[in-house]
């Protein structure tokens, strides 16, 4: 039996898909206090004003994140949503799970909390929504200590890293993304749970330019799976497309009747660096060319691969709108060897490089990638401590001007006044 | 010689006492000893809040550090 009458909210169970009005009108059921988020979220819309405050000083003790405070502004009229914390969990590296561990993480989260999840959420956590403050901590010692799951990050933290599915399922993946976010989860354990820096920091690891993190988009730090050499091409497979035998794009388009198979509309025309011809019925690649965008390998999957020498690019910076709008992350270092043989060792001297620039100079509120904005992609550059190469350059220049290093200039910029003066009257 | 540890979080506690905002953001104690790496400021920080004597506050996307004594909890008085 409904609590509160929720007119407007009802309009969003019409339609054909999905309500998540039902799933809360389900949910409160079976715990009542659920009746309250659709009371407050009815008075939302009618008031067109949040009735949510945002922020506090809960959390579990020896963490200073993973736990978001939540309370209502009208908790005398919906004391079931009075406090609504919402806490983080680290999600399983590629969100692998089995039906016992979900089982029992909403087993806990009935008992604790109001049931209501969200997964995940944008950073990748599970994201279990509503609990009291005096929930939390109980919440919290069953998690860690009957299922061995942890918290995740929030606030100023490095927030919970997040990947890719990797080499446990990908063919395509130029490094091992599952073992890289795990070493760095647990080698970064107190940035993760104790706040660290001006604003948040995102890690994500993909394992190839498909980037199905969305690392490039989403993420401060992002490693992109790419390789060193050249495309592996199985030219018997390309006569096999070519002549229509085996489907494009792994059949996913096979839902219509796209006409036959063309390799050079479909391939050769898309490429965006123009290296791919045919000579003859064989397809032939300038690798020097080639940014391994992999299109070419996304549509004929079983005549072409990743070369075999896999590594990483390094973007960093990208953040969603707040100040400039969106921003993509910027290629820093286009190949990296990644190795768990030395504790990924390059990648960690990276990270703390950008971190210590960054602590300092990054300003309240400031994400990374704004701050590289700020001062200058060629500062950035030189802390980074390597040499600007053409991947760096986003467009020619239209400053006319040219800033010179003392360093760069031939007999510095030391000087007689006096001698100029003899040549140069003031 | 730079300051001691002790000293350093001495001073954090000082600039947190005599702010005219209640909470602080970690960047906001750098100066407490600008020759201390901004790491080690932001360990210490946290040293202080495992010691009861400053709590975080955070709003979900940032964290802030404060007195215990300036700050408000929600579920008392409501909130900085």
């Amino acid at each position: 039996m409904a609590k509160h009458d929720t007119p407007l909210l009802d309009e969003l169970e019409k339609g054909p898909w999905p309500s998540f009005v039902t799933d809360i009108k389900r949910q409160a059921e079976k715990n009542p206090d659920c009746w309250d988020i659709l009371g407050i979220l009815e008075l939302s819309f009618r008031d067109k004003i949040t009735h949510w405050k945002h922020g506090g000083i809960v959390g579990v003790f020896g963490y200073g994140g993973g736990i978001v405070g939540r309370y209502a502004d009208v908790p005398k009229e919906y004391p079931g949503v009075e406090h609504f914390h919402t806490v983080r969990v680290n999600q399983p590296a590629s969100k692998y799970y089995s039906t016992e561990n979900l089982r029992h993480l909403m087993e806990l989260w009935d008992k604790h909390g109001s049931g209501m999840t969200n997964m995940h959420g944008s950073t990748g956590d599970i994201i279990l929504l509503g609990c009291r403050t005096e929930a939390l901590e109980p919440f919290f010692w069953d998690l860690t200590h009957e299922l061995g799951q942890d918290l995740g990050g929030s606030g100023s933290n490095l927030r919970t890293p997040a990947n890719c599915l990797g080499e446990s399922r990908c063919e395509w993946s130029c490094y091992d993304t599952e073992e890289l976010c795990h070493h760095l989860t647990m080698h970064y354990q107190d940035e993760i749970h104790r706040p660290a820096f001006p604003y948040k920091f995102k890690f994500k690891f993909s394992g190839c330019a498909n980037d199905c993190v969305a690392a490039i988009a989403r993420s401060d730090f992002a490693v992109i799976g790419t390789w060193k050499d050249d495309i592996r091409i199985d030219q018997a497979a390309v006569k096999e497309y070519v002549a229509g035998n085996i489907p494009a794009n792994g059949g996913a388009h096979s839902g219509r009747d796209w006409g036959s198979f063309s390799i050079k509309k479909e391939v050769i025309d898309l490429c965006p660096t123009n290296c791919m011809w045919m000579e003859g019925d064989e397809l032939k690649i300038d690798d020097t060319e080639c940014t391994r965008c992999m299109h070419c390998i996304n549509v004929m999957p079983r005549a072409l691969r990743p070369g075999a020498q896999g590594g990483a690019s390094i973007l960093i910076g990208a953040k969603a709108p707040i100040l400039d709008g969106a921003q993509f992350a910027t290629l820093i270092f286009p190949f990296i060897e990644i190795s768990a043989e030395n504790e990924f060792e390059n990648v960690i001297e990276i990270i703390e490089n950008v971190w210590d620039w960054w602590m300092e100079v990054g300003k309240n509120r400031e994400r990374v990638g704004e701050t590289m904005q700020r001062v200058g992609l060629p500062t950035f550059i030189k802390v980074m401590g390597i040499d600007p190469i053409p991947q760096h350059v986003k467009e020619p220049r239209s400053n006319p001007y040219v800033f010179w290093e003392e360093e760069e200039v031939e007999g510095g910029f030391d000087r007689s006044v006096e001698e100029f003066r003899k040549r140069h009257a003031a | 010689m730079g300051m001691s540890d002790d000293e350093i979080k001495a001073a954090m506690i000082e600039k947190a006492t005599k702010s005219p905002k209640p909470a602080l953001y970690v960047k906001d104690f750098y100066k407490c000893d600008a020759e201390t790496k901004p790491r080690k400021i932001k360990n210490l920080a946290n040293e202080l809040v495992k010691e009861g004597k400053m709590m975080f506050w955070s709003s979900g996307s940032t964290t802030m550090y404060a007195l215990p004594d300036r700050i408000k909890d929600e579920e008392g008085e409501g909130g900085i």
